[in-house]
């Protein structure tokens, strides 16, 4: 009884997490039409910016801003630099947005060296509930990735910015008829995308610590669920978050923590060759 | 290096003839002649480099006949060479197989596994083709991992038997032509194959698939055929290479996420589509990753030298050419030779009669935004 418990807090917090990594991938993606694959790059650029922010006694409204901060410049330059040149052409922005996440990983390499770092949590101390001692920490990340989630829900829906990048993910031509700049438009999903993942990067260190391949695993598990949720849709990427995070850690509670990371693989192959527009297909596209 | 001169009337066999053939041709020839002879110059550990350049340049060739030619974007193909080289290595090690029995079968293995990613490819569009293609070699290394007992996780296996009986050390030059006569081999056949009947049909499906179908062939089979075919090739790199110092059958030589990465780099900025490119470009991207290895120059900002950080300012270099030359570097410099040769000769220096078409990147990369749009739903102009 315990375990069950157990596992379903604990996937229920890592869940959200995994939704915050994945908003940002699947909104790039629906907006630009393009995988970005140094999202990663972003997670780890978070972490490490919380645990410098933190070195420099900052304490954690410091850690948290610069875990938002470093990976939205971070994202924001990589569009305006890189992204945008290739707009045109998705593979070459598959190829260098790799490319750039494997240069960040050695930049963390060369700068923090490969020892796991620690990174501030938000809360300290724990409590029991049920007979499961959880820590505040923990309880901080799961109830900050969800305001976060509402709040980005809201702020598509009920903004005007937000509403632009709806409509651009609808219709890029539709959204310039009618005056959306597409350019800003991306502009600002690679800055969101940037701050989510690198939020995440932070909550992600507060747990396991940072290291120079943490973003590697987050990545792989966005496409599962970006894929399962249907490529574009924000309710699809928290309804596939949940999924394959309760998926995962049932996997490593039950059967075995040599399976980390291939059950969602799995999943993801087999979505695709079955249903590939994904449980909740392309909301936004009539 | 254009493929479109691949349907002149003299057939291959006239093409052969080295009297006869342009220019570029003979340098090329020129050029293995002399990578021939070059184990008498230099040393031991420059010859195993060299090796380990031409099993490179052979990963790149085998990506190039199905991505560049097909046009259909594999991001793991590490997959092919993990199938083939661990199969080789476990025959060996397990069942005493000899090298010259084992590395046939990990080739037949690595084609099966051609089938097995070729078939779903032909419904898989796009960004969704990319991403199976990404993740496949990635469950690989964690099925090895959870199957430690069998496959040695992470460190991968190692004591298997050299080729030939060759000795690790003081046969460096045995094994640079044994890794030279594979990639003469892997180039010409590869050349061979898309020079005649199946590699305009290659090219057409990358350009017009629904063209293909039009004139009574079927892409599909072609399309198996392709992935089949460079699975085959790949598989054999690999089971090779984990029979030479070069390697051992390991996800870090075969199939990690770098490994698959670089070979597509190698492809692209070799020349995607035109093989010679792409066996170019591999051999270059690994000469050019030892050589920042031994760079002693001290980067101000970090204060270590070159050689201790190599790895990110080869990222770094590739990150650069790929934004300075995403056509590859063949293709640019065939460019300028064609232009240089006219101006010797006295002819105008005029556009190529080709000079209409797109080259395969960018053909390629038209077809992946269509499929991205069918699947995005939005911006067709027959919208509803």
């Amino acid at each position: 009884m315990v375990d069950i418990l157990q596992f379903v807090i604990l996937s229920t917090i890592r869940s959200g997490l995994y939704a915050l990594i994945a908003i940002g991938f699947t909104l790039i993606f629906g907006v630009g039409g393009v995988l970005n694959l140094a999202h990663g790059a972003s997670i780890i650029l978070g972490a490490y910016a919380a645990y410098y922010a933190s070195a420099a006694g900052l304490g954690v409204a410091g850690s948290m801003l610069a875990a938002l901060v470093v990976p939205a410049v971070f994202g924001s330059l990589l569009y305006l630099f890189v992204i945008r040149r290739f707009e045109h052409e998705p593979i070459m922005v598959m190829i260098l947005t790799l490319v750039t996440s494997v240069a960040v990983e050695q930049l963390v390499i060369e700068l923090a060296g490969t020892q796991a770092k620690r990174v501030p949590q938000f809360l300290s101390g724990n409590m029991t509930i049920g007979g499961t001692s959880v820590q505040y920490n923990l309880i901080a990340v799961f109830a900050l990735s969800w305001a976060i989630i509402i709040g980005l829900f809201l702020f598509i829906n009920y903004t005007k910015p937000g509403k632009g990048i709806l409509a651009t993910s609808m219709s890029a031509k539709g959204a310039s008829l009618v005056g959306i700049k597409s350019d800003r438009i991306n502009l600002a999903t690679w800055a969101i995308a940037g701050a989510l993942a690198g939020i995440a990067g932070m909550a992600l260190g507060s747990q396991l610590g940072a290291t120079y391949h943490m973003g590697r695993n987050p990545l792989v598990l966005s496409f599962s669920i970006v894929v399962i949720g249907g490529i574009g849709s924000i309710r699809g990427s928290v309804v596939g978050a949940y999924l394959i995070g309760f998926l995962e850690v049932g996997v490593i509670q039950f059967v075995s923590s040599d399976l980390t990371g291939i059950a969602p693989l799995v999943v993801l192959i087999l979505v695709l060759l079955v249903k590939p527009e994904g449980l909740f297909g392309r909301e936004l596209a009539e | 290096m254009s493929d479109n001169d691949s349907t002149q009337t003299t057939g291959v066999l006239g093409r052969l003839n080295p009297i006869t053939m342009p220019l570029r041709y003979k340098l090329g020839l020129v050029g293995l002649v002399l990578l021939g002879a070059l184990p008498m110059f230099i040393d031991s550990t420059m010859a195993l480099t060299f090796a380990g350049a031409y099993f490179f340049g052979v990963y790149a060739m085998s990506w190039d006949v199905v991505s560049g030619y097909t046009g259909q974007i594999s991001f793991g193909h590490g997959l092919f060479f993990g199938v083939g080289g661990y199969t080789s290595a476990l025959l060996n090690l397990g069942h005493g197989f000899d090298p010259l029995l084992s590395i046939p079968v990990g080739v037949v293995m690595a084609a099966l596994a051609g089938i097995i990613i070729g078939v779903p490819a032909l419904r898989l569009k796009g960004p969704y083709l990319s991403l199976v293609t990404l993740v496949a070699p990635l469950i690989l290394v964690q099925i090895f991992i959870y199957r430690s007992d069998i496959f040695n996780g992470e460190q991968g296996l190692s004591g298997v038997d050299p080729l030939f009986g060759l000795n690790t050390f003081g046969d460096e030059a045995m094994f640079y032509y044994v890794a030279f006569g594979l990639f003469v081999f892997v180039l010409a056949v590869l050349w061979i194959v898309t020079r005649t009947d199946a590699g305009p049909v290659f090219t057409a499906i990358r350009e017009d698939e629904d063209a293909v179908e039009a004139v009574g062939l079927s892409p599909a089979k072609f399309k198996i055929m392709a992935f089949v075919l460079s699975a085959a090739i790949g598989g054999l790199a690999g089971a090779m290479i984990v029979h030479t110092p070069n390697g051992n059958a390991s996800p870090t030589t075969l199939l990690s996420i770098t490994v698959n990465v670089e070979v597509i780099i190698a492809a692209i900025l070799g020349g995607m589509g035109t093989i010679v490119g792409a066996a170019i470009g591999g051999v270059a991207l690994i000469l050019l990753r030892d050589q920042l290895s031994a760079v002693d120059l001290v980067v101000p900002l970090f204060d270590t030298p070159i050689s201790d950080m190599d790895f990110l300012v080869f990222t770094l270099i590739t990150f650069v050419l790929l934004f300075a030359l995403p056509g590859g570097i063949i293709r640019w410099a065939t460019g300028i030779g064609g232009w240089l040769t006219q101006r010797v000769r006295g002819e105008d220096p005029e556009i190529a009669a080709d000079g209409g078409t797109k080259t395969p990147p960018e053909q390629v990369y038209e077809n992946y935004t269509e499929e991205l749009r069918e699947i995005l739903g939005g911006d067709d102009d027959d919208e509803h």
